[in-house]
């Protein structure tokens, strides 16, 4: 257990040293720690290649199997999934799917930039609060989100539905018709992104602003800039790693969002997600639900890679590790 | 704009983004109160949705499923994790880039295709061998593969934050592996565990999209209870159970605050 065995370089050295006793008690000592590498990571290793990697590579190749009956996969190989996902069915081209996944770009983007919107100024107030307040004012920003994400979208529901004082305010606006809800629209699934990914872009955004060397913004001050020009070149720089790492912590999972497209957005509001699932839970095409879900992990992917990137260029990275 | 308007104006912001956070939840509270039948309106008080909801053994059903498999999942990825973080510790010299990536994986996958392809791959092994039937077990399964990564990277941090020679005093005084797992490991990992076993019940119970997919026709947890209540047509019982759900986290989360003052103090 001691550092010192654990710190042989290379086999190479052992090997070179072989003969003498002192080096076999290393070697010995070599086989156990690896003994011991074995013994404590495998299960779980085991476990997460067992239960996760290998049911992603099936079902990476059940997109590219043909569509049986009740929605199984079957043999031969095709990548008829592929074509049916951009759009080409029985019928010929149609747009749905290209509108599904369009869709769930633009809710990612705009739900991203309201999220920060919103968490930028909280969390920059929280800052300025008393040091005994923070964590309970973090904390109340927090809790929400324990809460289950059902349950905290059915209260979306009954706030959304029709008349209730939300809903008849915005008929007597006239932007619904009367007696009509807010809900199932694409205006109350950007609600309920918001709503759900809003304590993921304060918290980063917090470390970012209590890390903030406030020298630098008195000396903007002190060389006349504007507050506008003072929060751009002074401040706005230095939160730009905790606002990546919002960014990744929001628009990944909004991307792949299900439950509250499902609940809040009705057939019109669908994202990838919906269409994934119910390729698998209807039984109706389990390649056409696996080759989404690869779409999906592509645009993950990037996503990650891009954030990575941007964070490195920035200098700031070790925040945007994931 | 002066300094002072602009800190008001910030506190309101503060205050309507309060509102936000908290409107939907209160109005689950409020109704989960309401005599009448009618989501819409409020009629008076009354706990008649709470004595049918102790009535309704379906419901009943769901909150057992939902403790054994927080319980049992957070158990099992304790012993697995733990084992994993220290070996990432202990062996942090040698290359584990692929452990950290292996680690990694159930964190960045995105919930709906890490549900869905254990749901396609359990079927598909259930087909073929018998084994897997979607039930409690594919389900605790499925849990602890997103506990893992949770619980061996807070024990991973714990022992990094440690002092290197702890370790080897622990070996000079002749204690056996057992000893020093007993009596020096354990005991110091101890915070580490408690937290990292906390974390995953709670992810577990606030699971719903991998459980959907996973669960049996008689492994329904509460999300998935509700869940299906809501589809089929909504019933005030569910704003009860959703309440109790509200109540359990809200008792949680003074807990923690109150533990993590007692820590500072």
């Amino acid at each position: 257990m001691s550092t010192s065995d654990t710190r042989i370089p290379t086999r190479q050295r052992a090997v070179a040293n072989a003969g003498g006793a002192a080096v076999s008690t290393r070697s010995r000592a070599m086989v156990m720690e690896a003994r011991h590498l074995l013994f404590t990571v495998s299960p779980g290793a085991a476990w997460i290649i067992v239960f996760l990697v290998l049911p992603s590579v099936y079902l990476m190749a059940v997109a590219f199997m043909s569509n049986g009956p009740y929605g199984l996969p079957q043999m031969p190989l095709s990548v008829d999934s592929f074509k049916q996902l951009s759009g080409f069915g029985f019928l010929g081209w149609s747009p749905g799917n290209l509108y599904t996944l369009l869709r769930s770009l633009w809710q990612t983007f705009l739900s991203t930039v309201l999220v920060v919107i919103v968490a930028y100024p909280i969390a920059y107030y929280i800052t300025t609060c008393r040091e005994k307040w923070r964590p309970i004012m973090l904390l109340a920003v927090v809790v929400p989100s324990w809460t289950n994400q059902v349950i905290r979208t059915f209260g979306w529901m009954n706030l959304l539905a029709p008349n209730t004082p939300l809903s008849d305010l915005a008929s007597t606006l006239g932007l619904i018709s009367p007696n009509m809800g807010l809900y199932p629209s694409n205006f109350a699934v950007t609600l309920g992104l918001v709503y759900n990914f809003l304590p993921f872009m304060v918290l980063p955004l917090y470390a970012a602003f209590e890390k903030l060397d406030t020298a630098q913004v008195e000396a903007a001050q002190d060389l006349y800039a504007s507050p506008l020009k003072a929060f751009w070149h002074a401040v706005f720089p230095q939160t730009l790693p905790g606002l990546l790492a919002g960014v990744v912590l929001v628009a990944i999972p909004a991307f792949g969002m299900y439950v509250i497209p499902e609940l809040l957005g009705g057939g019109k509001g669908m994202m990838l997600g919906n269409l994934v699932a119910t390729q698998f839970s209807g039984g109706s095409n389990w390649p056409l639900g696996a080759a989404g879900a690869i779409l999906m992990l592509i645009a993950t992917f990037i996503g990650l890679f891009a954030m990575r990137r941007i964070g490195k260029r920035l200098g700031g990275g070790e925040e945007v590790v994931i | 704009m002066n300094k002072r308007s602009f800190k008001r104006g910030l506190k309101g912001f503060w205050w309507l983004t309060m509102a936000f956070m908290y409107l939907p939840l209160a109005v689950v509270m409020l109704f989960s109160f309401n005599a009448a039948n009618s989501a819409a309106h409020f009629t008076g008080f009354s706990l008649r949705w709470y004595t049918k909801l102790l009535a309704n053994q379906e419901i009943i059903n769901a909150i057992g499923n939902t403790l054994v498999l927080a319980i049992v999942s957070s158990v099992i990825a304790l012993v697995i994790g733990c084992l994993i973080g220290y070996g990432m510790y202990r062996h942090r010299h040698r290359k584990l880039g692929w452990l950290i990536i292996l680690i990694y994986l159930p964190i960045v996958l995105p919930d709906i295709v890490f549900g869905i392809s254990e749901m396609a791959f359990f079927v598909q092994i259930h087909q073929l061998t018998g084994f897997l039937k979607p039930g409690l077990g594919t389900m605790i399964i499925a849990h602890v593969t997103f506990e893992i990564p949770f619980v061996a990277l807070i024990v991973y941090s714990r022992f990094v934050g440690l002092d290197p020679t702890l370790f080897e005093a622990a070996k000079d005084l002749y204690a056996t592996p057992f000893k020093r797992v007993m009596h020096f490991m354990l005991p110091t990992i101890k915070p580490a565990l408690i937290s990292a076993f906390f974390l995953s019940f709670t992810l577990s119970v606030d699971d719903f999209v991998i459980s959907f997919f996973t669960s049996g026709p008689e492994s329904a947890t509460l999300p998935i209870y509700i869940w299906s209540a809501i589809k089929k047509g909504i019933s005030p019982e569910i704003n009860a159970i959703a309440t109790l759900m509200i109540g359990a986290v809200a008792l949680a989360a003074i807990m923690s605050l109150l533990l993590s003052r007692r820590r500072a103090a």
